[in-house]
């Protein structure tokens, strides 16, 4: 019986390669990995390695279809198969993405008939209101983690969300 | 019945609870922290919420993280498990405030159980037997020599504010109690400024006998026999088997019968397990778990009945559907508690399992929620799995368990499969001549310096 050091002992990325290679290859590869359904393809030349990667921690924490109001049993296929809408988040910067730090059901506006706290494009400063999150029969004030233009809304008014869902993206 | 159920836990008792849910034709809601979203419950269940990190406190003990998870999936009932939060009474009566379901007992009998003073009253007035002592603390020789008389030697001297076996001395004849009490005191008073000591009868060499129970909440109890975990490492079970190899069939109908009747009175609702230490033919109460228990395959073995399903039942407020004649036991069943840990030291091995076969053929079972390259996290208990073999007989199943055993393949980790191979060979598991100290003395004795397999 053998112990595993590392799950993670390859380089998470080709950071170190020359950069005109780079590019080129990582599109190519980045082309290869949406149009089939593999999470992961790593290539290695030499000293060259280079592994293209989706967030599957994202897809699996992932939307709506998780919990659909409809009655119906969703199948575990159905909840891996958003695929195109992880791949939106991928291409995102983490240090970009707010979070959801609860379980509820968003609020994008203050009262069914008001605007929303947020439209996409508005500039937000850190710690500032950007949506509630209803739990319990209290509505939590969920605030900007950083400053920045909103440049996507991830979640609708009056969807459930879990714990560490994807919410906004603040560049 | 319900319609939804939110299992609020994790590992093989989550998987447990979802295939019970699935045979009843309910559907089922996972919850899992950040760590566990690829486990397998979470992959088999109709709909699964993510309720926090990986810390307990923050996901699996996260009362409000649950409610509103039942709250955006529409879950009408909860399925606590063991552990986390199934013994809490506080989560129980949040849970009835919001008129969700909680698949456990009434919330004041978790509470009383939960408080052992309160337990021990409770039990001693339904007729349950408890280990005989002095009724509060003792000053006088003259008085302690009349209760220490009274209870039988040998006899425990015991530091009123005592704990972690301080202050705790042995006399074993009527002559070493003076200075038994002498040296209790002082040592007491030492450690903890308190020199009141109380008497209770020590036990010397006691098995664990427990015995399950299921109630409906109204008046009606019985009683499913018992199971024999005496085989323990620092508390902790390590292998059950049922029946117990030290009870006859009278002495099972009799302390079966006092524990249904207690709950008869008690109006106990839902699956039960009363613990006892047992020696000399007589049962000493320790502590009563208000949940369904991870040894609980065993008794399902034996029984044919599906205990998680019961359990469901009556929640949902349906009538005991068995009588105790109804109750027929057959046969032997054993069970190992395989964990991700050294065999031989228990050091814990976390991490990927890179090739899994679990054993099968007749009379096997195996109760697990790992499956090949599933990654077990460090943040919880390291319970692998369980495996479960029934027999006609007890040597039937001992024989079946030595071939499971051989059969079972875990590679990546560490597991106590080996250790499981040794003791299923050793000549005192075979003969069932085991106490609670057993498993520690043979392990201190270099039982594991050469283990099988």
């Amino acid at each position: 019986m053998s112990k595993i050091s590392s799950a993670s002992a390859k380089p998470a990325s080709a950071a170190a390669a020359s950069p005109k290679l780079d590019a080129r290859l990582v599109r190519e590869i980045a082309t290869m990995l949406s149009e089939s359904d593999l999470t992961e393809i790593e290539v290695e030349k030499g000293d060259l390695r280079i592994r293209v990667a989706r967030q599957t921690t994202i897809v699996a924490s992932a939307p709506a279809q998780a919990y659909a109001p409809a009655p119906a049993a969703v199948t575990v296929a159905a909840a891996h198969a958003v695929l195109p809408e992880a791949l939106v988040v991928d291409e995102h910067n983490a240090a970009d993405i707010l979070k959801s730090p609860m379980v509820g059901t968003v609020y994008l506006r203050p009262s069914p008939d008001a605007k929303a706290f947020i439209e996409i494009g508005a500039h937000v400063s850190s710690g500032q209101k950007v949506l509630l999150i209803e739990a319990m029969k209290t509505f939590n004030d969920i605030v900007a983690h950083k400053s920045g233009a909103v440049t996507a809304i991830l979640v609708e008014d009056g969807q459930p969300v879990e714990y560490g869902q994807p919410l906004f993206v603040i560049v | 019945m319900f319609e939804k159920i939110l299992i609020a836990n994790r590992g093989e008792i989550a998987l447990r609870i979802l295939r019970a849910a699935k045979e009843l034709g309910i559907a089922t809601v996972a919850v899992h922290s950040t760590v566990d979203s690829e486990a397998m419950h979470v992959k088999l269940a109709d709909e699964s919420v993510c309720i926090g990190p990986a810390p307990a406190r923050e996901s699996y003990l996260n009362i409000p993280a649950l409610l509103a998870a039942c709250e955006i999936t529409g879950a009408d009932a909860v399925h606590p498990g063991y552990g986390f939060l199934s013994e809490n009474a506080k989560f129980a009566e949040i849970l009835a405030d919001h008129d969700i379901g909680f698949i456990g007992p009434k919330p004041e009998h978790i509470r009383i159980m939960g408080d052992k003073i309160e337990a021990k009253r409770t039990v001693l007035a339904l007729g349950i037997p408890c280990v005989p002592g002095s009724p509060g603390a003792v000053t006088d020789d003259d008085e302690a020599m009349k209760i220490a008389l009274e209870i039988g030697f040998p006899v425990l001297v015991k530091a009123a504010a005592g704990g972690g076996g301080r202050g705790m001395k042995v006399a074993r004849t009527p002559e070493d109690l003076s200075e038994a009490l002498t040296m209790a005191r002082t040592e007491s008073k030492a450690a903890f400024g308190d020199d009141s000591v109380y008497l209770e009868k020590y036990l010397e060499k006691p098995r664990h006998i427990e015995i399950q129970i299921l109630g409906d909440g109204r008046g009606q109890a019985l009683h499913i026999g018992e199971r024999d975990c005496s085989l323990q490492r620092r508390h902790q079970k390590v292998l059950e088997e049922t029946p117990s190899p030290a009870l006859n069939q009278d002495e099972r109908a009799r302390i079966g019968e006092i524990c249904a009747e207690a709950m008869r009175k008690l109006r106990y609702s839902g699956a039960g397990t009363i613990e006892f230490l047992y020696e000399n033919g007589e049962f000493y109460f320790i502590e009563m778990n208000t949940r369904i228990q991870v040894e609980h395959p065993i008794t399902e073995m034996i029984s044919g009945l599906d205990l998680v399903v019961e359990q469901i039942k009556i929640a949902s407020g349906a009538p005991l559907a068995y009588t105790q004649a109804d109750i027929e036991l057959r046969g032997h069943a054993i069970e190992c508690r395989i964990n991700a840990e050294h065999p031989a030291t228990f050091r814990p091995s976390p991490g990927k399992i890179l090739y899994y076969h679990p054993p099968g053929g007749v009379g096997v079972r195996v109760d697990s929620a790992v499956y090949q390259g599933y990654v077990i996290p460090p943040n919880y208990d390291s319970l692998v799995g369980k495996l479960i073999v029934q027999g006609r007989t007890r040597n039937e199943a001992l024989m079946r368990l030595r071939r499971a055993l051989d059969e079972f393949i875990v590679d990546g980790i560490d597991t106590t499969l080996p250790l499981f191979r040794t003791l299923v060979r050793n000549s005192d598991i075979q003969d069932g001549a085991y106490d609670i100290h057993w498993l520690e003395h043979f392990l201190a004795g270099g039982g594991m310096d050469n283990p099988t397999g």
